[in-house]
């Protein structure tokens, strides 16, 4: 079809140039297809300099009120590579735990407040609450547990507290995880399971749109890997962290201040679909149930059901949290100090799955335990790329629809994705009623 | 016994944004019983945790609000119109207006809850607070205090 077409959507518009989907299509011709978007490593580096390896971790946690608890044990995860702290096993435990709170809040919050709107036509979750009460509540109460979790275990769910090098200032008590573990297993279980016959109800609505990409993970021997593990791609197999810059070849692009990356294709996806694709068979049972129920299949290209993938994830959580719980409790509470003895001072390279996937820090360190050198790739920047071939691909496939259901389209794509938007800085705007 | 909610939001790292968290370090410093002290952060969806179940809270933000820097106003959520942000990309685009205006349409809102705007002059990252700001974090306080008074005559009124 001979068409031109011009899609232009500012969004998040009181913060100019950012976020904005831009199409271009002249006599049928797909010129521009892409999203522009800012990210945080430009200032990374500048913030992280000369600060003491007591304080990365609390700078790092502070970039982005959402992406909080990820950047933070990242953090910590390369301030010890690069001092040489061993960690014990309870402390591995107990940052398991806490990652599988926050990956179960990201994951609950987007597949209700961002994409369930979208299945519905709805336009955003405010009309939901007006008709699906319940179901937001439901969507809250998951929020309150994977919260909590975080509170018992990091001192306090927004700023972690105490997660330091080395280990933890506080250990929770046994009676506190108890209590998380009834919670989950009473509230956040049924609670998760029907979220995956609500999506599965909604799964008609989700776009059928296949590309085929490279799908870049975390990949760990003995678990499904959030906190720890090895570099996976879905074309090449196992890489080292240490070798993370020869994966992501950051490159500048014209249209985004964000740099791109690529490893074996122009482009790789990172996030909950990629996890899924990688690491399926290491989720619990209960999950990959899930995942049939709601019909995702290993090695699934469609980048739509990343928000589905995102709820088998939230499964997965709540019940590994359990068996981290049982395993804490079996081996019983210890009363650890955080080691902070350093072996030795340099270069450290760290890297966790994010709810919004594979996430690298990178820092160099003098021999008075300063940085001097710093570096942060996060996944929203890895997938810019993969949104844009994924748009090539897409826009000529619906071309026959009107503008306003294409722009639908490239809307969900995008918020399928849940880019972290670290520029929307969270300020009121208020209009005085005169 | 807490008599009042406090809850700083905004990004430490970003300027006149730190204005919510370091005005909750400086009441901390206080450690004034009656105050229950929330700093939270950058997450504006976080504070849903912090509304339900409390009698009167306070909630203080930097605003754009067409003031001059550091211009402090007191409000409630029925006197101003928020700003939705429309058709958010990502979970990032949900900010206290929405997070309002959810809390809202629950009916989680504390029976009391008035917010302290102020307006920034700079919001960058990297960047540090301004002197207007600084100003204002000084009469947030206060404020804050002249809240207490008012709930302490309202319960010897009520007595």
């Amino acid at each position: 079809m001979s068409r031109d077409l011009n899609i232009k959507v500012h969004h998040l518009t009181r913060v100019e140039g950012h976020g904005n989907i831009v199409v271009n299509m002249k006599d049928g011709v797909l010129e521009t297809a892409h999203l522009s978007i800012v990210e945080p490593p430009r200032f990374f580096e500048a913030m992280l300099k000369g600060r003491s390896f007591h304080e990365a971790a609390i700078i790092t946690s502070r970039i982005c009120g959402i992406c909080s608890l990820g950047h933070q044990l990242t953090s910590l995860v390369t301030t010890e590579d690069a001092l040489g702290l061993e960690i014990s096993e309870q402390t591995r435990l107990l940052r398991r735990l806490l990652v599988h709170g926050a990956t179960l809040q990201s994951n609950i919050l987007h597949a209700y407040f961002l994409a369930a709107p979208d299945f519905l036509n709805v336009g955003s979750v405010f009309p939901l609450i007006a008709t699906h009460k319940e179901v937001v509540l439901r969507a809250l109460r998951m929020k309150r547990v994977a919260n909590d979790i975080g509170d018992i275990v990091s001192g306090r769910a927004v700023h972690p507290i105490t997660p330091v090098p080395g280990g933890f200032t506080r250990i929770p008590e046994q009676a506190e995880l108890l209590e998380i573990k009834r919670r989950l297993l009473e509230e956040a279980l049924p609670d998760g399971l029907e979220t995956v016959k609500t999506m599965q109800a909604l799964a008609g609505a989700i776009p059928q749109f296949e590309r085929e990409t490279e799908y870049i993970s975390l990949k760990h021997p003995a678990e499904y890997a959030l906190y720890e593990g090895d570099i996976f791609s879905s074309d090449t197999g196992l890489t080292s962290v240490r070798n993370y810059l020869e994966v992501t070849n950051e490159f500048v692009v014209g249209h985004s201040t964000s740099k791109h990356t690529r490893y074996n294709r122009g482009s790789y996806f990172v996030g909950a679909l990629a996890r899924w694709n990688n690491n399926h068979s290491q989720l619990v049972e209960e999950a990959q149930a899930a995942a049939e129920v709601m019909g995702l299949t290993p090695h699934c290209h469609n980048p739509y059901m990343n928000t589905i993938a995102q709820v088998v994830e939230a499964v997965h959580c709540i019940l590994d949290s359990v068996r981290i719980i049982d395993k804490l409790l079996e081996k019983g509470l210890k009363n650890e100090k955080p080691n902070q003895t350093p072996t030795r001072y340099g270069r450290g390279i760290g890297s966790n799955e994010v709810p919004r996937g594979i996430l690298f820090h990178d820092y160099t360190y003098d021999n008075k335990g300063n940085i001097v050198a710093a570096n942060c790739i996060i996944p929203t920047g890895q997938n810019l790329g993969n949104i844009d071939a994924d748009m090539e691909q897409l826009v000529p496939e619906i071309i026959a629809k009107t503008k306003e259901e294409i722009t639908l389209d490239l809307e969900m794509l995008v918020r399928a994705y849940d880019p972290c938007i670290s520029c929307s800085v969270h300020l009121l705007d208020v209009d005085f009623i005169e | 016994m807490t008599q009042l909610t406090v809850i700083g939001v905004g990004n430490r790292l970003r300027g006149d944004d730190a204005l919510g968290p370091l005005i909750i370090d400086a009441l901390a410093n206080q450690a004034d019983p009656r105050l229950e002290l929330i700093d939270a952060g950058s997450d504006a969806l976080g504070v849903l945790e912090y509304l339900e179940g409390r009698e009167q809270v306070m909630l203080i933000d930097a605003c754009r609000m067409g003031r001059i820097a550091g211009e402090l106003v007191q409000f409630e959520p029925a006197e101003v119109n928020l700003i939705l942000t429309d058709d958010p990309l990502s979970l990032h685009g949900l900010g206290l207006a929405e997070t309002l205006q959810m809390a809202t349409s629950l009916h989680l809102l504390p029976p009391i809850l008035k917010i302290i705007g102020i307006q920034p002059e700079t919001t960058q990252f990297n960047s540090q607070l301004s002197a207007p700001a600084l100003q204002a974090l000084d009469q947030a306080i206060q404020q804050v205090y002249t809240e207490l008074r008012q709930i302490a005559e309202s319960i010897i009124g009520e007595t």
